[in-house]
């Protein structure tokens, strides 16, 4: 059975990268709980306890898959990824202008979530398929159509944030096969040229928040607002916090979207500058933890399965804590293992359950 | 060019190298982290913390307007203009007892009412809630003069109903009032949405309240706003034509001061409902502000019931407006004819029981047609036991007596048309010969409503067509979109022949204008045509047992009928002394023009 764990592999189960992830957990849900302490606020805490759940068995059942048969499936997965966004795209779940999420039972969806391991999955089967050796040119192009079709689905979904991670893990397996500096350069310049295209792809409000980061305060009353909010709600927690009951930015609703892409700013205005480096150490610890274990795997697929959901990691709590401070434009990504959301939580915990698999068979 | 370098006896060391440069992005990026948060919560905090001290926002419902209601021309039956309401907004009331306390004083309100209200909404809900609608100026100052002792206390302005008259048309148009908790829990309604509870409020309600909007304000700490963050606009109301015509309600209403009944005025020609009075009526003005408990308590225990609509809520005996029917149906079935006479002395004798006339000593010798005129009873008596029962009743009904007319507004009542087979069904008792002379006057079991009393007179003004009577001509939006309109709709008809209905339309005219009964509704220079009708209570035992209801059932002008005025006064007495010059009044508003140059002619 696949779920027959083997002795040498519990040895070698990875205690810092799952205390880390369990740690920013744990301060999520209490962030969660204590928005609104009462039946809204432990219900969705509550919820969020079953995604866990859900998540950790399914870590469990990933991390004890060996990952190269993943791989292998790669080709498999990457097609049923591709229909599933294109059944979203058709008959998915209109939300706040998007449609991302697909029906499941009780539980709504969102594949173009799913599709980030895929995504992963298919970099480390693309790289180190025989056919592959040496990575040239031609190679390079295989990725950009294989890449390129998702890609263009996520957008128009329109989910701007999962397409904007997805190309820094791209960059992040490039490099780390060693494609040369230039070469990225030459694609970098490549897609400076077609961004003028993707700003016609862009629906307005997205347009509007690229705007606003330029300049926070072209529409004080519209986009900007999340932003001036946020960032009251975080300075005011100072050194120290506000704690629960004194959160009076959190609690008073004046934080759009809080429980999901701004929940770091309640954290922050809770729990005061110490609190907050607290959890970017948790952050830190798991992001510097996984380069390790791609750092220490021979086995090529491991490596960059590895690095593809460290730099998957890495993109998503550092680009979202950096909207959230104000630091980068807002683009509506949820910061992992906190953020409230089923497909979410389940992802990251999965992607964990990768990460895990491979250090754990590092020296077979 | 190779895409990936190279180079011999390096490999193994180049993926740690490159996971190791990407590392060091990580980290770096984690740095700027760090070093926003301790600029934004340390260096910026104290800053921050202030502002966030001040940032108060408050999402206000804004109400939309409720739509307008206009008569046939264009004139406005009910409006809106602002209102000032009290509204707390129960997560700013710091010192919730305090300043409960002193709202109470301030606005004489019982604390124990504004402690009721709170307790039906979260205490951190920042929504307003509102405690007194319609506030006077005086009471707005007294809140703005002593806003400081009231954090969480606020003045909000909102569009309430304005009426031409606090009881004008108030059973047609229907009062509004805040929803009760059963409306809540049916989910359609939010706490403190005004909807319209009767009438054509009630009716068209989904119409008239259009959508509210909503403001998000920033507030400093004292609670005044600072800027608008966002605003919805609310989107009012639709607005209705209706058929009444203003001039004829407030005509009809003056006409009817001091009495208890009803005036119903229709367009025989489409159904339409020109005017459609009850009194005593209520106070639409009270329902808007905060109606008291007590006052709420005597308005419907009040023992004249102002809320019932008279119109259609109250079953009355018909009284000698039924002999129409009579003759109708004899006439149609050839059981009567024009020429069947009969000496009246008063009295009819039935195996030993005595029918008297209203006129002691009787007509003398009467026809049909003056049987008719005079109210004869005692002719009808004998008319009545000719046609039978039967015929009476299907003829009734065929006038739409004893059903439903259709009309929009809800509770109407159905009265009732006895027959042999009813009372069979409803008592087990066979129907006697006394019934059918009881019924034939109007009197007995037969109960209709002025409503269908007047349906009932169109039809015999338009030669057959029951009309549904209709109040409505459309619903349209403020930019003139039409939503909803209604055509005139025939709901059955009555078929007699040219003749009979030439001879009931003769002989109505005769009762107006021959010395008949409802001679008090002449106006000149109009033909009216007319039945009077004096209804016996059912005998209740109680003290308001005695006086008659009083009925006047008329169109006009006779030979082209464009109005049909019904009129009952209860307990008004007789039908030609109260009700026919309450008519009168009505046709002279109506006739205004044609009054005036008749009364000039004959002065001149």
């Amino acid at each position: 059975m696949m779920l027959r764990i083997d002795r040498r592999l519990l040895l070698n189960v990875d205690w810092t990268l799952l205390g880390a992830a369990l740690v920013i957990i744990g301060l999520g849900i209490l962030s969660l709980w204590s928005l609104a302490p009462g039946r809204t606020g432990s219900s969705i805490a509550l919820r969020q306890l079953v995604w866990v759940a859900l998540g950790l068995v399914a870590l469990i059942v990933v991390a004890s898959m060996d990952y190269h048969t993943l791989v292998r499936f790669a080709p498999a997965f990457y097609v049923a990824g591709v229909g599933l966004l294109l059944a979203v795209s058709v008959m998915g779940r209109m939300v706040a202008g998007a449609r991302r999420w697909i029906h499941v039972g009780p539980l709504t969806f969102q594949p173009s979530e799913l599709f980030k391991l895929i995504f992963i999955l298919t970099l480390a089967w693309l790289f180190t398929s025989r056919w592959a050796q040496p990575p040239s040119r031609a190679s390079l192009l295989w990725t950009g159509a294989l890449l390129g079709i998702p890609l263009l689905l996520v957008i128009r979904q329109p989910d701007l944030g999962t397409a904007l991670v997805l190309v820094p893990v791209l960059v992040a397996v490039l490099v780390g096969i060693g494609v040369r500096l230039r070469v990225l350069g030459g694609l970098g310049l490549a897609a400076v040229a077609v961004m003028p295209l993707a700003w016609l792809v862009l629906k307005d409000y997205q347009r509007e928040r690229l705007l606003v980061y330029v300049d926070p305060f072209r529409d004080p009353l519209g986009t900007a607002y999340n932003v001036i909010q946020a960032k009251i709600a975080i300075g005011s927690g100072q050194l120290l916090g506000k704690g629960v009951s004194g959160a009076t930015q959190s609690r008073l609703a004046f934080l759009p979207e809080r429980h999901t892409d701004f929940i770091f700013a309640v954290f922050a205005e809770m729990w005061g500058f110490l609190g907050c480096l607290v959890l970017i150490l948790a952050y830190a610890l798991l992001v510097l933890r996984g380069f390790e274990i791609a750092v220490g795997t021979r086995d090529p697929r491991g490596r960059l399965v590895a690095l593809g959901v460290t730099a998957l990691f890495a993109t998503q709590s550092l680009v979202n804590l950096g909207m959230v401070t104000g630091l980068l434009p807002i683009v509506g990504i949820p910061l992992p293992l906190m953020s409230y959301g089923g497909s979410s939580m389940l992802v990251s915990l999965m992607a964990l359950g990768l990460l895990l698999s491979v250090r754990m068979r590092q020296f077979h | 060019m190779e895409v990936v370098a190279r180079r011999p006896g390096e490999r193994k060391d180049a993926w740690s190298r490159r996971v190791l440069a990407l590392t060091a992005v990580a980290s770096i990026g984690f740095l700027f982290l760090v070093g926003q948060l301790w600029y934004l919560q340390v260096l910026e905090g104290g800053k921050l913390q202030e502002l966030s001290e001040r940032n108060r926002i408050r999402i206000r419902p804004v109400a939309a307007p409720r739509g307008v209601l206009f008569d046939r021309n264009g004139l406005a039956l009910v409006d809106n203009r602002p209102a000032f309401t009290l509204s707390f907004i129960p997560r700013e009331l710091e010192d919730r007892s305090s300043v409960l306390a002193r709202v109470s004083v301030l606005l004489k309100i019982p604390y124990s009412e504004l402690e009721e209200m709170l307790a039906r909404v979260p205490a951190d809900s920042l929504r307003p809630v509102r405690v007194r609608r319609g506030l006077s100026l005086e009471d707005v100052a007294k809140v703005e003069e002593r806003k400081l002792e009231l954090p969480g206390v606020i003045v909000e302005v909102e569009p309430q109903r304005v009426y031409p008259t606090s009881s004008f048309a108030a059973h047609l148009l229907g009062y509004v009032r805040e929803v009760n908790d059963e409306q809540i829990k049916q989910g359609r309604y939010r706490r403190g949405d005004l909807i319209g509870q009767t009438g054509l409020e009630r009716l068209l309600d989904e119409y008239l309240r259009g959508q509210d909007g909503g403001e998000r304000i920033e507030v400093d700490a004292l609670g005044r706003p600072v800027q608008v963050m966002q605003r919805a606009e609310p989107n009012p109301g639709a607005q209705v034509v209706t058929t009444v015509d203003r001039r004829v309600q407030e005509a009809a209403e003056r006409a009817m001061a001091g009495h208890a009944g009803s005036v119903v005025v229709l367009d025989p020609r489409n159904g339409d409902v020109l005017a459609m009075t009850s009194s005593p009526a209520f106070d639409l003005d009270r329902f808007t502000g905060n109606l008291e408990r007590e006052d709420w308590l005597r308005l419907i225990q009040d023992p004249k019931y102002p809320l019932l609509n008279r119109a259609l809520q109250s079953q009355y005996a018909p009284g000698s407006i039924y002999k129409v029917i009579v003759a109708a149906a004899g006439l149609q079935e050839g059981s009567l004819t024009p020429m069947d006479r009969t000496y009246c002395n008063g009295q009819f004798h039935m195996g030993g029981w005595t029918f008297k006339d209203w006129k002691a000593g009787g007509h003398g010798h009467v026809d049909l047609r003056a049987a008719l005129v005079h109210s004869c009873n005692i002719f009808f008596y004998q008319a009545g036991l000719r046609v039978g029962p039967s015929a009476m009743a299907r003829y009734a009904k065929a006038f739409g007596l004893g059903g439903a007319t259709g009309i929009d507004l809800s509770g109407e009542k159905l009265g009732l048309v006895p027959s042999p087979e009813w009372k069979r069904q409803r008592f087990g008792r066979p129907w006697q010969a006394g019934d059918t002379v009881n019924t034939s006057i109007g009197q007995g079991q037969v109960l209709v409503t002025p409503l269908q009393v007047a349906r009932m007179m169109a039809a015999i003004a338009n030669g057959g067509i029951l009309w549904k009577p209709r109040l409505i001509q459309r619903v349209e939006r403020v930019d003139g979109a039409v939503l909803y309109s209604e055509q005139s709709a025939m709901t059955g008809h009555v078929d007699l022949s040219p003749a009979v209905w030439a001879f009931l339309r003769g002989a109505l005219w005769g009762a107006v204008n021959e010395g008949g009964t409802g001679g008090a509704a002449r106006v000149a220079g109009l033909d009216i045509a007319g039945k009077t009708g004096t209804a016996q209570r059912i005998a209740k035992s109680d003290s308001r047992r005695g006086e008659d209801h009083a009925w006047f059932a008329s169109f006009a002008p006779a030979h082209d009928p464009q109005v049909v005025v019904v009129v009952l006064v209860e307990g008004g007495g007789k039908g030609g002394q109260v009700a026919a010059p309450i008519a009168r009044q009505v046709y002279q508003s109506i006739f205004l023009e044609r009054v005036a140059v008749a009364e000039i002619r004959s002065g001149g």
